[in-house]
């Protein structure tokens, strides 16, 4: 199908969106990419120690304590601030070099990280305490000391103002550019920062008036099924805002890196779209489970979460027809020679392809999840552990390894001293992902509970489950040497000799001259995310001020070490 | 000169046609839900029935003595739980095979949540809510009933049996109760 | 899509709105039918309800599911302990007097429960460290009976409510101070350190320390068990162990310390009481 297009001669392409001399947002970018990779490497120590603790192996240092805050630990990390963090930078970066010209408002952004690096630390000396082992969820009545909820603020704060910088730059360049299409890369860019101030609506909501006050003590009771529902509202489209930058990188970068063209640009911009429509107003299918909310309702989030799967369709399609056109380029012939043709010792291919595998089992474990009747047999289980790892830990991180290959020689001025390593570090990360989420969806199968301290193996039930969780730890273990080999490439120590590099983003097949207005800017589809979200969530959330339930009172987790 | 427009079209059709497969597929997944929910009546725990956590103990359905399996006076078997910080009360519950069981579960406390291991038995059992599960057990033997939603530093011990039994040894004494003793 | 003249580009955008629109809202409306309406309709008959019933309750105005019969209730039990934490209890605490606390305490308490709430006869539990909501709940049980004593049910029944109030809140407040043992001070073996800190899964035994802690984040009503006097523990334990003792809201310590060992509740209660003995 798509060689047709291959087969064709290519059009002239467009001068190609250059930076200048020298990226003005440079340390930025760099401040941005070191913090999110050192939240990440503690992370994944955490991570391997927790699956040490749940194994029949004797861990050390095993209380309950400290699983709960290691899991909390892991948690903020990884969801929090590697994801928000290298969002940002990925940001910055993809406004000065795919506009092709300096950020205008710089200043701003160190703003936003220096609001998000307090914010950080705030939380993170929370946790360590030990006042603040609440997980990474925001479930009252179990209440966290203050300083964990205001340093998380911060960190949301920090990124409001990176989605104000983000709008701010795409609608000077469009002033200067009048009926221009946005290049693809800031537009996509600009799609997540729209759909994160949306996305932000809740989880602000909830902390402002329901968990800091009781954190504060100034209420006693909450209403948990309120505290829960706008937990949700924020809890899917978090998942995408994370996974935008793997998707910018799937077609702005990656059929450039292959050697080939972005097959459809629209195809792009319309994947983008449906994101930010149908990633928020699908937040109720965490709460399939829940007493607090109908089957009525459930099931049309269901329907609208359905949707939420044609973006990922539509762009697997769109990206592998780009990287066959990439692989006939090379010279790739029959049904599926183009595939051997692909350049995969270049990271950014490599990773791709190694991404799309873990898409397809997570992405199918996911309609599972999706199903509201299915749904019974794996909620809170390891499977959805599994699914959100291999997801989120699989398919959107291997693809922030990817990004920051690709961008390191442009950020730093310097090669790579070993591209195998980089190859390595990202095989490793793929086989860890898969040896360790592999058994969890299993163990989820047979009943295997989440967020567990310990299990008691001698139970005949549980016994069986001991030889897998083993070897999940083994997928930790080299999970965790991949991560400390991703922190060796891109130190100083892992770059080679001086190169000057000015990052390119693919061009489409077809590159967009003038596009319509509802694929050129956001006007209309806030509009319908409107709608969306008040058929979704407008009664859902109303049916708690209208008959109010029972609430329950505050339970303080502050405790210190002891 | 190529003709742009040509290639262009030739792109969006073919991405269409994609596009209509993709539709099918998705209503395809969503025809099967909803056949199930017709064919089995498989809906999710959704029973939005109120109750205060804070008075709980104190009157009526979740006392101390009313928990656990009863049937009622219309032939229907009960089960009743409180989830609380950190164990299942009462700790094993007894429930027939074969034969529509509700299990109903309340917290006086924070958030908890339950599964029945090797079954489709699952809910969140959240403070303000009685959350409501039907069902019917089809293999007999003591299975596991964890709470599976952080509930605290005791939450991985917070653990209580299902004995399903043969329906000819489900017995109710003449208070309508059974219990595992 | 080479659109420059600006009228074609907004009969373009017009139509994007339109179908955009229509597609959206379509299946809106698709997925509200079948899920509000279609799936209630068909589902209702399992629990012979008639079709409103079946969408009140599909749409959460009813409780229950569209698809089984809401069980009948007709239960009568009686509760142990007629505490509960609801906000006019909490309120009563927060305007407790705790000088009125001191005065009947001065009175009353010291006797027995010594002058700062440690107490040197080791049958009776110092009251110091312990929340006022704690304290507050047991003499609550003393006076309606949930708990038994010969000399804290007379004491507990002359009092009113606030009175009660004052006392937990006067033993509350100053209580913090006199404490000075730490959990990381308190010795043991390491089966009994284990259990109290750790628990043990097997047996479905969630660790002391999970919520007799301060800010552990258990029940609110949960004591802090370090420092206590050692006979008085152990006391409390077999009594729960036996029955004897039953104003433990649902169970919890009654099911906990029926699985202890008479080795592990002396174990425990020399553990929480700081000695190795």
């Amino acid at each position: 199908m798509a060689s047709i297009a291959a087969n064709d001669a290519l059009p002239v392409p467009a001068a190609a969106p250059a930076a200048g001399e020298g990226l003005r947002s440079r340390r930025l970018v760099l401040s941005h990419f070191w913090l999110a990779f050192a939240a990440f490497l503690i992370a994944c120590v955490l991570g391997a120690w927790q699956m040490w603790a749940r194994s029949p192996l004797d861990a050390p240092a095993h209380t309950a304590s400290n699983y709960f805050r290691s899991v909390t630990l892991h948690g903020v990390a990884m969801a929090y601030v590697l994801s928000t963090f290298f969002i940002m930078g990925f940001g910055y970066f993809v406004a000065e070099t795919a506009l092709g010209r300096p950020l205008k408002w710089l200043k701003a952004g160190w703003w936003g990280f220096w609001i998000g690096v307090v914010g950080v630390l705030m939380a993170a000396l929370a946790v360590i305490s030990g006042k603040a082992s609440v997980l990474y969820t925001f479930y009252p009545p179990m209440t966290a000391t203050p300083w964990f909820y205001i340093g998380l603020v911060l960190v949301v704060v920090g990124s409001w103002i990176w989605c104000g910088v983000m709008i701010a730059e795409m609608s000077f360049w469009k002033r200067d550019n009048p009926g221009q299409a946005v290049p693809l890369a800031m537009f996509a860019t600009v799609a997540n920062a729209v759909m994160w101030l949306w996305t932000t609506v809740g989880v602000a909501a909830e902390l402002l008036f329901q968990v800091i006050p009781a954190s504060l003590g100034w209420t006693q009771m909450v209403d948990v099924g309120l505290s829960r529902t706008l937990f949700s509202w924020t809890l899917h489209a978090i998942v995408y805002f994370w996974l935008f930058p793997a998707y910018i990188a799937f077609y702005t970068m990656a059929p450039r890196e292959a050697g080939g063209r972005l097959f459809s640009d629209t195809m792009g911009r319309l994947s983008f779209i449906l994101f930010l429509l149908y990633s928020l107003p699908v937040g109720m299918h965490h709460l399939f489970m829940d007493p607090e909310h109908s089957s009525g309702f459930k099931f049309l989030q269901m329907v609208l979460t359905a949707f939420v799967s044609v973006p990922t369709l539509l762009t697997v399609f769109t990206i592998a027809a780009s990287l066959e056109i990439a692989g006939r380029m090379r010279g790739g012939k029959g049904l599926f020679g183009w595939v051997a043709a692909l350049p995969w010792k270049n990271p950014m291919t490599l990773a791709t392809g190694l991404a799309f595998v873990m898409l397809f089992f997570g992405g199918g474990g996911g309609l599972i999840n999706m199903s509201y009747g299915m749904n019974a047999m794996i909620h809170n289980t390891s499977w959805v552990t599994a699914h959100f790892h291999l997801i989120f830990g699989g398919t959107v991180v291997i693809m922030y390894f990817a990004i920051a290959y690709a961008i390191w020689p442009s950020l730093t001025g310097r090669e790579f001293a070993s591209l195998k390593r980089v190859r390595w570090q990202l095989w490793l990360w793929f086989i860890g992902m898969m040896v360790m989420t592999i058994p969890w969806h299993g163990l989820g199968l047979e009943g295997q509970w989440r967020r567990v301290a310990a299990f008691d193996y001698t139970d005949p039930i549980i016994a069986t489950w001991g030889p897998w969780v083993i070897v999940s730890l083994i997928g930790g273990m080299i999970l965790l040497v991949s991560a400390v080999l991703l922190i060796w490439n891109l130190l100083p120590a892992g770059l080679g000799r001086r190169t000057v590099q000015v990052y390119r983003y693919a061009e489409a097949v077809h590159p967009p001259g003038r596009v319509p207005a509802a694929l050129n800017g956001f006007a209309l589809w806030n509009v319908l995310v409107a709608v969306l979200m008040l058929a979704a969530y407008g009664w859902p959330i109303a049916q708690f001020f209208a008959d109010p339930p029972p609430q329950a009172v505050i339970h303080h987790m502050d405790r210190g070490i002891d | 000169m190529i003709d742009h427009g040509a290639t262009e079209r030739r792109i969006l059709k073919t991405e269409l046609r994609w596009a209509v497969f993709v539709g099918f597929l998705v209503l395809m997944i969503l025809g099967a839900i909803v056949y199930a929910g017709i064919s089995m009546h498989i809906n999710p725990p959704s029973n939005r029935e109120f109750i205060d956590p804070k008075t709980l103990h104190l009157s009526g359905e979740f006392t101390e003595a009313n928990l656990g399996t009863s049937v009622d006076t219309d032939g229907q078997v009960t089960t009743r739980v409180i989830a609380t910080q950190f164990s299942f009360v009462p700790q094993c519950v007894v429930v027939p095979a074969n034969r529509t069981v509700t299990l109903r579960f309340a917290s006086p406390d924070v958030i908890h949540g339950i599964l029945v291991s090797g079954t489709n038995v699952n809910t969140m059992v959240v403070p303000g809510y009685v959350s409501q599960v039907h069902t019917e057990f089809t293999r007999t033997g003591d299975l596991l009933m964890p709470c599976h939603e952080y509930c605290g530093f005791g939450h991985s011990q917070m653990l209580a049996t299902v004995r399903v039994v043969p329906p000819e040894q489900f017995r109710p004494g003449p208070d309508g109760k059974v219990t595992c003793g | 899509m080479n659109v420059g003249d600006p009228i074609e580009q907004s009969a373009l955008d017009r139509r994007w709105r339109l179908w955009a629109s229509a597609a959206v809202g379509g299946i809106l409306v698709v997925g509200a039918v079948i899920g509000m309406l279609v799936l209630p309709n068909f589902q209702r008959e399992n629990a012979a309800l008639d079709l409103w019933t079946a969408i009140c309750r599909a749409v959460g105005i009813t409780e229950g599911s569209p698809a089984y019969r809401q069980p009948i209730t007709t239960a009568q039990a009686l509760p142990v302990s007629q505490v509960a934490w609801d906000p006019d209890v909490l309120d009563i605490l927060a305007n407790a007097n705790p000088q009125q606390g001191a005065q009947i305490a001065a009175q009353v308490c010291v006797a027995c429960h010594g002058e700062n709430g440690v107490s040197s006869v080791l049958e009776y539990p110092s009251l110091a460290g312990q929340s006022s909501a704690a304290i507050y709940k047991q003499l609550s049980d003393y006076r309606s009976g949930a708990r038994v004593h010969e000399l804290m049910t007379p004491y507990a029944a002359q009092l009113t409510v606030p009175q009660l109030a004052s006392v937990s809140v006067y033993y509350g407040r100053f209580a913090q101070q006199a404490t000075g043992l730490g959990g990381r001070d308190l010795p043991g073996d390491d089966y009994i350190v284990k259990l109290a800190r750790e628990g043990d899964s097997a047996r479905a035994l969630p660790a002391c320390d999970s919520c007799h802690v301060p800010g552990a984040g258990g029940p609110i009503e949960t004591p802090v068990l370090t420092g206590q006097n050692l006979q008085y523990l152990a006391a409390q334990l077999r009594a729960y162990k036996t029955g004897d003792r039953q104003n433990d809201v649902y169970r919890r310590m009654r099911d906990i310390s029926e699985k202890l060992t008479e080795q592990e509740i002396d174990g425990l209660a020399r553990y929480y009481r700081g000695v190795l003995f």
